[in-house]
């Protein structure tokens, strides 16, 4: 095939030219020979090159899944596409292209070393995906901005840099600048940054930096925070007992009440509300509390369990890998012994007995097998009873704490019910001093809506509660069932595999000692 | 008490009467043979013949050292004579000794101040001289007590019945190097109390074997192996889920039988081990002792308390070895003694030395001496009591008052010496041999032996010594680091132990014969080598190798030899390395690779081509990868070169995957094992190499058997020697030099100056100024007396030219001789001393100038003369 570098017709890359690139780049020799019998999978190559093919839009890379190194150098790409499959890329070759901007390496996370020399890149960034970052080569191209120094600077492993040939370096702190706010940077531009110049350049920009440095580490510190809150709620999420550790139910309680904030307004109400707010929390965060406890009990349940049953297949396995080394050792021997056999009658014997051999194996590590399953469903069986009694127990006492809550909140309604009529009472009789806001005067026409709305009131908070109830509930069952499942799920996985394991296993020595039947036959 | 000591008494009077009964008994024989009829001359010619030919076994000296051996007369003043304070501690003594004796009339006579090389009698307290030596061995009591064992070589007592009549100071008996079991103690005491024990000397009974340092009956410490502590596991308490084990099938009953069968066969041979224990001791059992009980010996008792002992125990000084207060050896005490007080047993010892307490303090089992010292008494809650008791028994022995405040005098002995070099070399002559049961040990001082060889231990078969069973050697100092040398005799394997520090890091070698190629194992330091190698098996056919720490996780290497190839050619010089038919190398996990191409075992089997590989199993796993590769070089149909088929390669894989099926694979992996069959072959071949080159190397080593001096020896490090000595030779010179530079010409200036004060400007200028005039008057003066001598000179000339021509007519011929030779000194003195003036004249202001320079510049002027210059 012809390669038509002067010419400007762009080529696909279609499978003939991968292929043809494969194989050129493929084993050499006799290897080569097997490996042209066989014909490579896409997928077993490591390294690409597909330089000089007048490539215009890169395409068909899907099947390289575990590709390497990929050149796609002295092309005329324009636009940097197709490489998402290509995760495992370490080293990218795409200079001397016609890129104009960086983009399509968000999945290249492994990426280490890039090169994207003279293109048309006027700006870096999309890069922060790439964070094994080492080498990065910009030159040649039409980088105009200082500024894009400092997005570098999220690359801790970054050691090589790049940039002669930009605009930016026209400018004369272009050097001292890189030195200041990329202090982890080795070479600049195919230099080694002299540590002297290195000072120069840091107590030169001080200041600079140090405003820059401040600002990183409020954010990272907002980060951190933001991340220890995430932590501390989802512990509390695995305890079931989350948002108790305060007001917060209570305060959903009143959210949605409309007719209760209103009531709220009444006299002698406020301080109502408040005792009860203090009650119900208090009752809330002895829930909380109970429920990390009871959480780290289950946690110490499990860590038991999960210790005891791998101590258990760890012990089994070693014997079962003790059998298996005996036998071997065994094997060879026979193997030998029948090689060397000459009279075919001893060999026949010879070869029953390996037969056997075999057979005993299979029954032995079968039976080792059964054993395990057995012992270790009976311990699962109890795990899975001490478990569900935990769980159970656990409900219950939420149940009953929640119960009080639920005391509470009758005890608060039917005084505010009291005093909700005692006050209607008193505007029927026209006694009431205080004024009123109208909208809760509305609620004070007749005995009936003042009754409904109190009532409605109280409904909400008693759904509220009962939600609440539920939910953790739920969760816990749900939680304890799964785990359950699991743990039961895993066993039989563990058990077929241990199965499918030993069959194979005695299925290759059968084939071995067929196949050596077979060639004495043959003999 | 006083039935008590009754009691003793009469057992050992009735003791002595039976040793005296078997005295006349021994005597009798030898006066039957008196009277025997008179013999005739060829009788007697053949005894004389037969006395000849017996060996004469010279007794050894009842006194240790001869009158003639030393000089008394070199001796210091303390030794020849008693200083007043002795002389009324010997009256004391000799007063406490006659009530002794009254009191208690049937117990033999104290020990009290037996007399000295100089025929002195010092009392025996006086005689031990606290010191404490500046060796560190010497700090702690068993190192102390093994080199009073070795330093001193024994002397049996005159008469084992009696203590010795003559006590040698410690210094002496050093001197001499030998002494008898109270010489022993008396050192030994000595040295522990100056390192801070609470040691006694014990005067008291011995068995025969330690009082004639017989250790034939005794297992040498050294060939008692140590009891390896088994360290029994602490038992986990079973887990909360632990797994129930399976259901036991087997019957109980049976489980049962067995045990009752075993155990009665075990019963069976412990009867048959005790039995023939019983006989062997029956065996070794000495002849009763017909003096047992009345041999007197001298040991050491250090009691508990100071330096942290926690319990009181004696040492035997001629063995060094201790003892508990309760060993069957130690057969009673008469008495006791240290620098400071003497005390005399006043318990029953009819038991030995089993039941005997000792608690000092306690005046009924211990009679002391002196009153005063500060021995603890009894207890602290009763000690005005015991006071009072105490004042009581000493009326009792009708002491005098005045006796109370008497305290035992120092020590008339010179401060105990000991020399580094004597020091080291410790044994009489640097040697010594002791006989142990069953077991010899020789010991030799550093450097005696040119091959370093410090203690050889021979271990025999028999009671007698005759069939030797094996030798360990101990060597030190050696170039080759070798440290333990361990003969089997009966096997014929020689272990050679070596410290850290060998040229090829060998650690342990055993083998039979120095030829290669045969069973050997040699361990070595495996951090001290690059290759990370512990250990290498070698038998005649096979060699294997053990490996740790290496990067490439090889730890196991065994390699299989065939027979030898005969050459055709007869290049002898080139070495025909055996073929290699298997190499096996096992590797340890690499925790980087996953389980299915971690290797863990490759076997070569070179001559088939076979190349068998096994992996590492994965964690949940019970079978591994394998993969059997075998080539053939075959050629198809076509006569194309088959390059892979499917059969050569049959591969078992736990997890199957796809690319691992490959010929292209497999190929590949076939080609790297081929190369690495290659490099194992290598390495192979250079291990035997290097074990050829080790052998050689030991050969080399023992036969000449360099010994390495330290650096810090200044005695024997020859080079050191000579480069201190010119040192301090170019040390001295440098210091004559710098006290020549050191000559201060602004000193004496300065001297006048207070000291330690800076110095202002004024001062500065007024000692430049006065050095310069000095200096100028010096001149001056110089050139004054110069010149007054030339005048002299010129004067005298003068007068004996006026003196010439006045008497010139009657001058005789010698006159005149001697006149002109005056002249033509004197004029020669004149014209000298003109020079000298000149030149005087013409350097002065010169000098002048170079001094005033050279102020400008002195570093404690400087500052103030700057300005000037």
């Amino acid at each position: 095939m012809q390669r038509l570098y002067d010419s400007v017709e762009p080529r696909v890359m279609d499978e003939d030219m991968l292929k043809l690139a494969v194989g050129e780049q493929g084993p050499q020799e006799e290897a080569g020979q097997l490996a042209r019998q066989e014909g490579i999978l896409f997928k077993d190559v490591l390294s690409l090159r597909l330089d000089f093919q007048n490539i215009l839009r890169i395409d068909s890379l899907w099947q390289f899944e575990n590709l390497r190194k990929l050149q796609l150098d002295n092309n005329i790409i324009e636009k940097i596409e197709g490489l998402e499959h290509l995760v495992h890329l370490v080293w990218l070759d795409l200079s001397f292209n016609n890129i104009e901007a960086i983009e399509g390496l968000d999945t290249l996370v492994n990426l280490e070393d890039l090169s994207l020399f003279n293109n048309r890149i006027s700006k870096i960034d999309s890069l922060d995906a790439l964070v094994k970052l080492q080498v990065l080569s910009l030159g040649n191209n039409q980088i105009g901005n200082m500024m894009n120094i400092i997005y570098l600077r999220r690359f801790k492993d970054l050691r090589t840099l790049s940039l002669s040939g930009n605009p930016i370096t026209e400018s004369e702190d272009y050097k001292m600048f890189i030195y200041a706010y990329l202090p982890d940077l080795v070479y600049l531009d195919f230099r080694r940054i002299d540590d002297h110049m290195k000072d120069l350049a840091g107590s030169k920009h001080q200041y600079g930096i140090d405003e820059l440095k401040h600002r990183e580490h409020l954010i990272q510190a907002r980060l951190d925070d933001e991340r220890a809150r995430q932590e501390e709620l989802k512990k509390h999420k695995v305890a079931f007992v989350e948002h108790l550790n305060g007001s917060f139910l209570f305060d959903s309680m009143y959210a949605e009440d409309v007719d209760g904030n209103k009531l709220a307004s009444l006299p002698g109400v406020g301080e109502l509300l408040q005792a009860y707010k203090d009650k119900f929390v208090i009752i809330c965060l002895n829930i909380f509390e109970y429920g990390l406890k009871q959480q780290e009990k289950r946690k110490l349940e499990l860590d038991t369990f999960n210790e005891c049953i791998q101590e258990a297949i760890q012990e089994n396995q070693e014997q079962g890998k003790r059998r298996i080394a005996k036998f071997e050792e065994k094997h060879l021997l026979s193997l030998n012994a029948i090689r060397e056999e000459s009279d075919l009658t001893n060999i026949e014997i010879k070869i029953v007995e390996y037969g056997e051999d075999i057979t005993e194996l299979f029954n032995v590590l079968m039976t080792l097998e059964m054993q395990l399953v057995e012992q270790l469903e009976e311990t699962i069986n109890m795990f899975e009873r001490n478990i569900t009694d935990l769980v159970a127990l656990f409900i219950e006492n939420v149940q009953s704490l929640m119960a009080q809550c639920r005391d509470l909140e009758n005890h608060h309604h039917e005084k505010l019910l009291e005093i909700s009529i005692n006050t209607l009472e008193r505007i029927v009789k026209g006694e009431l001093d205080e004024d009123l806001p109208d909208d809760v005067r509305a609620l004070f026409v007749d005995k009936d809506t003042i009754v409904n709305a109190v009532g409605a009131s109280h409904d909400i908070h008693l759904l509220k509660i009962d939600n609440r109830e539920d939910e953790l509930v739920t969760r816990t069952n749900s939680w304890c069932t799964h785990l359950v499942d699991t743990i039961h799920k895993d066993e039989i996985m563990r058990n077929r595999r241990r199965v499918k394991e030993i069959n194979q296993y005695i299925d290759h020595m059968q084939n071995e000692l067929d196949n050596l039947e077979c060639s004495d036959v043959i003999d | 008490m006083e039935v008590l000591k009754e009691k003793v008494e009469e057992e050992e009077e009735a003791e002595r009467e039976e040793a005296a009964e078997r005295g006349e008994k021994m005597m009798r024989p030898v006066e039957m043979r008196r009277e025997e009829p008179p013999m005739t001359q060829e009788m007697l010619r053949d005894l004389e013949k037969k006395l000849s030919e017996i060996e004469i076994v010279i007794p050894e000296q009842p006194s240790i050292i001869t009158k003639d051996t030393f000089d008394i007369s070199k001796l210091p003043l303390s030794y020849q004579s008693n200083t007043l304070k002795e002389e009324h501690l010997l009256q004391v003594a000799d007063n406490f000794a006659r009530q002794y004796s009254h009191l208690c009339p049937d117990r033999v006579p104290l020990f009290l101040h037996p007399l000295n090389e100089c025929e002195v009698p010092k009392f025996v307290s006086t005689t031990i001289r606290p010191t404490l030596m500046p060796y560190p061995e010497l700090y702690n009591w068993d190192s102390c007590a093994q080199f009073v064992s070795d330093f001193l070589s024994m002397v049996p007592l005159p008469d084992p019945l009696q203590p010795p009549s003559y006590l040698y100071s410690p210094t002496t008996v050093l001197t001499h190097q030998k002494g008898n079991c109270f010489d022993f103690s008396t050192l030994l005491c000595s040295l522990l109390l100056g390192a801070g024990y609470d040691a006694y000397c014990v005067n008291g009974y011995g068995s025969q074997d330690l009082c004639q340092m017989d250790l034939t009956r005794d297992v040498c410490p050294l060939t008692m192996k140590h009891k390896e502590v088994v360290q029994e596991e602490e038992k986990v308490p079973p887990k909360k889920y632990a797994i129930k084990p399976p259901r036991d099938l087997s019957s109980r009953f049976e489980q049962e039988q067995e045990m009752k069968k075993q155990q009665e066969i075990k019963v069976e041979e412990e009867k048959r081990r005790k039995e023939e224990e019983q006989r062997l001791l029956e065996v070794e059992k000495a002849k009763i002792d017909p003096l047992h009980g009345l041999r007197v010996h001298a040991w050491v008792l250090v009691l508990s308390g100071k330096r942290e002992v926690p319990e009181s125990f004696f040492i035997d000084p001629f063995t060094g070895r201790s003892y508990s207060t309760r060993d069957d050896h130690f057969l009673g005490i008469e008495s006791l003694w240290n620098q400071k007080n003497y005390w005399i047993n006043m318990q029953d010892c009819w038991h030995g030395c089993k039941d005997l307490v000792f608690d000092l303090g306690d005046p009924v089992r211990w009679e002391y001496l002196l009153l005063g010292t500060d021995k603890a008494h009894l207890s602290v809650a009763e000690d005005e009591e015991d006071g009072m008791n105490d004042d009581e028994d000493v009326e009792n022995l009708g002491k005098e008052d005045e006796d109370k405040s008497f305290d035992m005098p120092s020590s008339w002995v010179e401060k105990i010496e000991i020399s580094p070099e004597v020091f080291e070399t410790r044994c009489p002559n640097g040697k010594r041999v002791i006989q142990y049961k069953k077991a010899k040990l020789e010991k030799w001082a550093p450097y005696l032996n040119s091959n370093g060889l410090m203690c050889r231990l021979t271990t025999y078969e028999d009671l007698e010594c005759t069939k030797t069973l094996e030798i360990k050697e101990w060597y030190q100092n050696r170039e080759d680091m070798l440290e333990l040398k361990h003969i089997n005799k009966s096997t014929g394997l020689n272990i050679d132990y070596f410290k850290p520090g060998h040229p090829q890091a060998l650690r342990v070698h055993s083998y039979k014969s120095m030829q290669p190629e045969m069973d050997r194992v040699m361990e070595f330091y495996e951090t001290a080598r690059v290759d990370g190698l512990i250990k290498r098996e070698e038998t005649p056919k096979t060699m294997t190798e053990y490996y740790q720490g290496r990067t490439d996780f090889l730890s196991y290497r065994h390699v299989d030899f065939g027979d030898r190839v005969k050459k055709l050619a007869l290049n002898s010089a080139e070495s025909n390395p055996r073929p290699m038919v298997k190499i096996t190398e096992r590797f340890s996990r690499n925790p980087e690779k996953p389980a299915d191409e971690d290797v863990a075992e490759r076997v070569f089997l070179t001559p088939e081509e076979r190349i068998q590989v096994r992996y590492h199993c994965w964690d949940d796993r019970i079978t591994a990868s394998k993969r059997e590769f075998l080539r053939r070089a075959e050629v198809d149909s076509k006569g194309n070169k088959i390059i892979m088929t499917p059969d050569m390669c049959i591969s078992f894989e736990v997890e199957p995957t796809e690319h691992t099926k490959k010929l292209l694979y497999q190929y590949e992996a076939m080609m790297k094992l081929k190369n690495e069959e290659k490099l194992s072959r290598h390495q192979a071949w250079e291990s035997e190499l290097e074990v050829l080159e080790i052998l050689k190397l030991r050969e080399e080593e023992e036969e000449v058997h360099a010994l390495t001096i330290s650096i810090y020896d200044t005695k024997r490090n020859e080079k050191s020697k000579e480069y201190r000595e010119a040192m301090e030779r170019v040390m001295h010179e440098e210091h004559l030099r710098q006290v020549e530079a050191q000559l201060d010409y602004l000193a004496p200036f300065l001297a006048q100056l207070p000291p330690g004060e800076k110095l202002t400007r004024w001062q500065a200028m007024r000692v430049k100024d006065e050095c310069l005039s000095d200096f100028k008057q010096r001149l001056i003066d110089k050139a004054n007396l110069i010149q007054a001598r030339f005048e002299k000179e010129t004067q005298e000339l003068q007068k004996k030219q006026q003196w010439y021509q006045e008497n010139q007519v009657t001058l005789t011929a010698e006159d005149e001789d001697w006149y002109l030779s005056y002249c033509s000194q004197a004029m020669f003195r004149i014209r000298i001393l003109e020079q000298r003036l000149n030149r005087h004249k013409e350097l002065a202001p010169l000098k002048y100038l170079a001094l005033e320079e050279k102020l400008h510049k002195d570093p404690r002027l400087v500052e103030f003369l700057k300005v000037f210059v």
